[in-house]
């Protein structure tokens, strides 16, 4: 009975040692790019299908599948570069699966999250099997910069194929199976290199394993003292990038207490961020004034922040009508993932010091998530995960683009910043453009949807048993595309039954 | 003996019955409207309709239990709320991972209590009895979610012989077990200690032993069968105790069974997952506690009368 | 040894907790300057991952144990004792459903139904005590109902009841002072399954919230920074270990003492 059960449930299928193995704090929850927000399932995405526009030095759009022309204010096209490349399931990528792709996000049926800037478009037309003209209906100078969503194969979206579940797409990985909610194994097609993703939601046992070469690489979400920790350990390398993830403290505007601008200020000022940077962070992030970082091309260049001053917060909340008999409460959500409870203690304890009592809420990623997207929170933390296009405004401020439609889902509402977003998007030319985003930025900062706390830095803790590994400057996973394992440096391993061109 | 066979199964039937009773009541238990506090406390008005409609929470209690219990018949136990997957698969998955832990663990348990509750009560109030018990004491004061990472530490970080957690390779269950083993252990080998006494004190091993048998060998051959009944039955009550701290066990080495899977749904809020977890461990336990029951009854021929 | 050890482990916990105010401890001031930093002689037990003393956090976590013991075993005596006498000594068919209710209740492993009773309850320390409150009185209750049932036929019983005495007076007055002794032992030990097992809900995150501060959620908390800094996961470790040891041997003590026979159902984390 004893060995049976051994046998049954002891020796699991175990990889190919030369499987890279990837420790994730989350799962990606879509792996369908039409229906994925979340940061793990964009990265995993990246790797397994292409886009038409990707985004180079200083964040601007620069072609991926296809170069682009502007042939009107209203009217671009592109056309799609040689040599297609292939799905994994061989056919090859056409104008008319970008067309399909795009059709899908923009019915209303698909309920697709990425929906709301999209609506933009009013015709999408395939000339040639190589050539997309989208046709728009209002000029927008950031049009290109929104074409970054993964490519389905036509056929595949008319079927209804359950993307999620088996994508399909024409990046440089192809899925092999998801054995069960905790592991996702994929094989790079040049050369059938394996990597297994693998969730451990645990940053220590994460820690632990990479210790012991269980996996092999970890990309952010640990604890500072273990980062330290593990780069002074022998058999393990620390990559290390000033990042662009904007972390931020979001709020309920419809919410009486968290939802006068006084509260907001207030909070703003309690939040002691250069100390909490300088001892628990070790340094690893800078403060943020606004959403995108200085060296964005729509990000302002400099911004009289928020000092941490506790006089001014307990001034700014007896003006709300709050002192030491009567202090607000705040119930503030964030994830269950020890660091972020960490530093949401933290802040608990230096609102306490001003006089607002804060409730911590912590649920598993998944349902915190959730409750985030459907407007579910009186204060939450969170942080914009590879955003590049500043059509991020309309999407998370707009008065008009409060859930399902947009992520504004604190309902914030200014009849200023969503002018300035509309003159922003209308604007061709570039310079000018850039001023309004600045405005708009400031204006944020003065109205505080969001309290801006850091951009924490990336890095990748990366075992020595795999190298060319580099790491990217927004934390995605595009450095698979060049990992090796050492064991091997020439032969590819032998598993490999088909070879892609 | 069929009477006590039908009387001993009707109660645990009956016991079942209660069971899926307080189960299905764990719902209700939630303080104010269980659908908000699984959808948090803003969420839309529709989407709190549909959830409530889903879970049957609009209708009457006696209807509500009446269609959850159908369910239970036709292993039915609805949908997850969090990954939307049929519960009865989410078990299937998670079975045999906890199956297998409580397993190794009962091995454990029993390879460290049975020579250290015997040398205990053959060598009462020595050194050795003391040292034992001792042993028992400590063993049932360290808690296992203190314990399990001080194993890690050791076991997987320093030595490196055993994963970190998960279940992967034959060897990953060794450091849980040992962590869920060590607690049963210590409550085995007292009472261990305590059946073993109370047999040596009994006429026929007085005789054995003026018969001239050597004390090891009336310990083995005489006394350890005859002690051996009662604590069969203790094993089954002790079981309980196995499968509850296999919930924290399980959370501490990530062991991908049913514990695991409550503590998850818990934080996910996923509560007809958190209904369906309690209501497995507990209907195996009446079943393991029934079947020592009709194993003592069936060894012990004196059981047979007494019913109550 | 048997004694005083123990005893002087359990009195200077009780100790801490009843006069914790009268201390001027400081368990929740964060302290970002001193994150991690190890013992010292100033701080000897050194600082946790937020700067808190660690010192100041496992008096307030000995605070929460004993509240959290206290109440539940208070609750389980009482509730459990009350049923289980008033079941025995009223017998017919109020006993006949009683026992019926103990067995179901004890269907179920006790920690499983108490950490799913948390669960639904949301975590908060008064659910945590309600919890481990709803599980813990059954064995009580057994317990009390068994030694009243040996108990109801003794002659000064009878004798009680020949002379019309009301059965409030006949239990108070001639049932209960016998049967608190094996009760006492058993609360003895119920202390120590308490204590644990409101450090382990905490372990799991369902009992007490940030900042207060449990031994449970101090070792969760610690095991983080094992690599790091190991006394945070020691020393909570040690002083629960510690005590809930003492507790144990206090309880064996007494039944040695008091002539007790060992209970089967005892429970355990």
């Amino acid at each position: 009975m004893v060995i049976g059960l051994f046998s049954l449930v002891g020796c699991s299928e175990s990889l190919p040692d030369y499987t890279l193995r990837f420790g994730l704090a989350n799962a990606p929850t879509n792996l369908d790019p039409r229906y994925a927000t979340d940061a793990t399932s964009a990265r995993l995405n990246r790797l397994l299908y292409s886009r038409l526009v990707d985004f180079g030095e200083g964040t601007i759009p620069i072609p991926a599948l296809a170069t682009w022309r502007e042939l009107s204010p209203t009217h671009y096209q592109f056309d799609l570069q040689e040599p297609r490349p292939l799905f994994h399931n061989g056919a090859q990528l056409s104008a008319y699966d970008v067309k399909a792709t795009y059709d899908s996000i923009l019915n209303p049926d698909t309920a697709s999250p990425h929906r709301g800037i999209l609506q933009i478009i009013a015709r999408i037309d395939t000339p040639t099997e190589n050539t997309v003209d989208f046709f728009l209906k209002q000029p927008d100078a950031l049009f290109p910069g929104y074409l970054v969503i993964g490519i389905l194969p036509a056929n595949l979206i008319a079927n209804g194929h359950p993307f999620h579940d088996h994508p399909m797409g024409s990046g440089p990985f192809q899925f092999l199976e998801r054995p069960d909610d905790t592991r996702l194994i994929i094989e790079r097609r040049a050369d059938g290199q394996r990597v297994e993703f693998v969730r451990i939601p645990d940053p220590t046992v994460r820690t632990l394993k990479l210790l012991a070469n269980e996996i092999h690489l970890v990309q952010n979400d640990l604890p500072p003292e273990l980062v330290t920790y593990l780069s002074a350990h022998e058999g393990i390398t620390l990559q290390q990038r000033q990042g662009a993830n904007f972390a931020y403290l979001g709020f309920n505007q419809l919410d009486p207490v968290v939802g006068q601008e006084l509260v907001r200020k207030a909070i703003a000022h309690a939040i002691d961020r250069e100390h909490i940077i300088q001892f628990v962070l070790k340094g690893r992030a800078r403060v943020a004034q606004a959403l995108f970082p200085p060296e964005h091309w729509a990000g302002p260049a400099s911004l009289p922040g928020y000092t941490y001053d506790p006089a001014e917060a307990k001034r700014l909340l007896k003006e709300a009508g709050f002192d030491h008999d009567h202090r607000p409460t705040i119930t503030y959500k964030t994830s269950t993932d020890p660091f972020r409870l960490r530093l949401a203690t933290i802040i608990q304890y230096q609102l306490d010091q001003v006089g607002i009592d804060v409730l911590i809420q912590s649920h598993d990623w998944g349902t915190f998530y959730g409750d985030i997207k459907s407007g579910r929170f009186q204060m939450y933390s969170l942080a914009w995960v590879g955003v590049k296009s500043p059509d991020i405004f309309r999407y998370a401020f707009h008065s008009d683009a409060t859930p399902p439609v947009g992520a504004n889902r604190g309902h914030y509402a200014d009849a200023l910043a969503d002018r300035l977003m509309t003159q922003a998007e209308q604007t061709l030319n570039t310079q000018e453009q850039q001023t309004l985003y600045r405005t708009l930025q400031a204006r944020l900062l003065d109205t505080l949807p969001y309290v801006p706390l850091w951009f924490e830095d990336h890095y990748a803790l990366v075992s020595t048993t795999f190298t060319g590994y580099q790491l990217s400057a927004d934390g995605n996973f595009d450095g698979l595309n060049q990992v090796r394992w050492l064991g091997s440096p020439s032969a590819p391993p032998k598993h490999i039954t088909r070879l892609y061109p | 003996m069929t009477h006590f066979l039908v009387t001993r199964i009707l109660s645990a039937m009956l016991a079942i019955l209660g069971v899926i009773c307080l189960v299905f009541l764990l719902i209700h238990l939630i303080p104010g409207d269980p659908v908000e506090v699984m959808l948090g406390e803003s969420a839309q008005p529709t989407d709190k309709e549909s959830l409530r409609h889903a879970l049957g929470l609009n209708l009457p209690l006696h209807q509500q239990w009446w269609i959850y219990f159908k369910g239970l018949l036709h292993l039915d136990l609805g949908t997850s709320l969090f990954s939307g997957r049929a519960i009865v698969d989410l078990l299937i998955e998670r079975i045999p991972a906890t199956l297998y832990l409580s397993l190794v663990s009962l091995i454990v348990a029993i390879g460290l209590a049975l020579p250290l509750g015997l040398v205990a009560a053959v060598r009462q109030h020595t050194p050795l009895d003391y040292g034992a018990m001792g042993f028992a004491l400590f063993g049932m004061s360290i808690p296992n979610f203190w314990m399990g990472p001080l194993l890690i530490l050791v076991g997987a970080l320093w030595l490196g012989w055993f994963p970190v957690s998960g279940q992967e390779g034959w060897n990953s269950v060794v450091l849980p077990a040992l962590t869920l083993g060590t607690a049963m252990a210590a409550i085995l080998a007292r009472m261990i200690r305590s059946s073993v006494l109370e047999v040596l004190g009994e006429d026929f091993m007085r005789t054995a032993r003026a018969k001239g048998l050597s004390s090891t060998r009336a310990v083995l051959h005489h006394a350890l069968p005859n002690a051996l009944l009662p604590i069969l039955t203790l094993l089954g009550l002790q079981l309980g105790g196995l499968l509850g701290g296999a919930v924290i066990t399980e959370t501490v080495f990530a062991w991908p069974g049913l514990g695991l899977l409550m503590i998850e749904a818990i934080q996910q809020r996923d509560y007809p997952v958190v209904q369906a977890a309690v209501l497995c461990i507990s209907v195996t336990y009446i079943m393991v506690n029934l079947l020592t029951d009709l194993l003592y009854a069936w060894l012990d021929p004196r059981i047979q009368f007494t019913t109550d | 040894m048997r004694l005083w050890l123990p005893l002087s482990i359990v009195a200077s916990w009780a100790f801490l907790a009843i006069f914790l105010p009268l201390f001027s401890l400081t368990p929740d001031a964060i302290d970002l300057t001193n994150i991690l930093s190890p013992p010292s002689l100033e701080h000897w037990l050194g600082h946790d991952d937020l700067g808190r003393p660690v010192a100041d956090r496992l008096i307030s976590g000995a605070q929460t144990s004993f509240f959290v013991s206290l109440c539940v075993v208070a609750l389980g005596v009482s509730l459990g004792g009350i049923l289980g006498v008033s079941s025995a000594y009223l017998s017919g068919w109020v006993d006949a459903v009683f026992v019926r209710m103990v067995d179901i209740m004890l269907a179920f492993p006790g920690l499983l139904l108490a950490i799913a009773l948390a669960g639904a309850l949301g975590p908060g320390i008064g659910n945590v005590i309600l919890a481990l409150g709803i599980v813990g009185w059954v064995g009580y209750a057994r317990l009390a109902r068994g030694q009243v049932l040996a108990l109801k036929h003794a002659d000064h019983v009878l004798a009680a009841q020949a002379i019309g005495a009301p059965p409030w007076r006949i239990i108070l007055r001639h049932l209960l002072p016998l049967i608190m002794a094996p009760l006492i032992v058993e609360a003895s030990f119920g202390i120590a399954g308490a204590i644990i097992a409101e450090a382990g809900l905490s372990f799991l995150g369902l009992g007490v919230q940030p900042p207060a501060a449990s031994w449970g959620s101090m070792i969760r908390d610690g095991t983080r920074y094992m690599l790091v800094a190991p006394h945070l996961v020691i020393f909570p470790g040690l002083t629960l270990m510690a005590v809930v040891l003492a507790a144990n041997m206090l309880g064996d003590w007494l039944r040695d003492r008091l002539d007790v026979k060992e209970q089967s159902s005892r429970r355990k984390s």
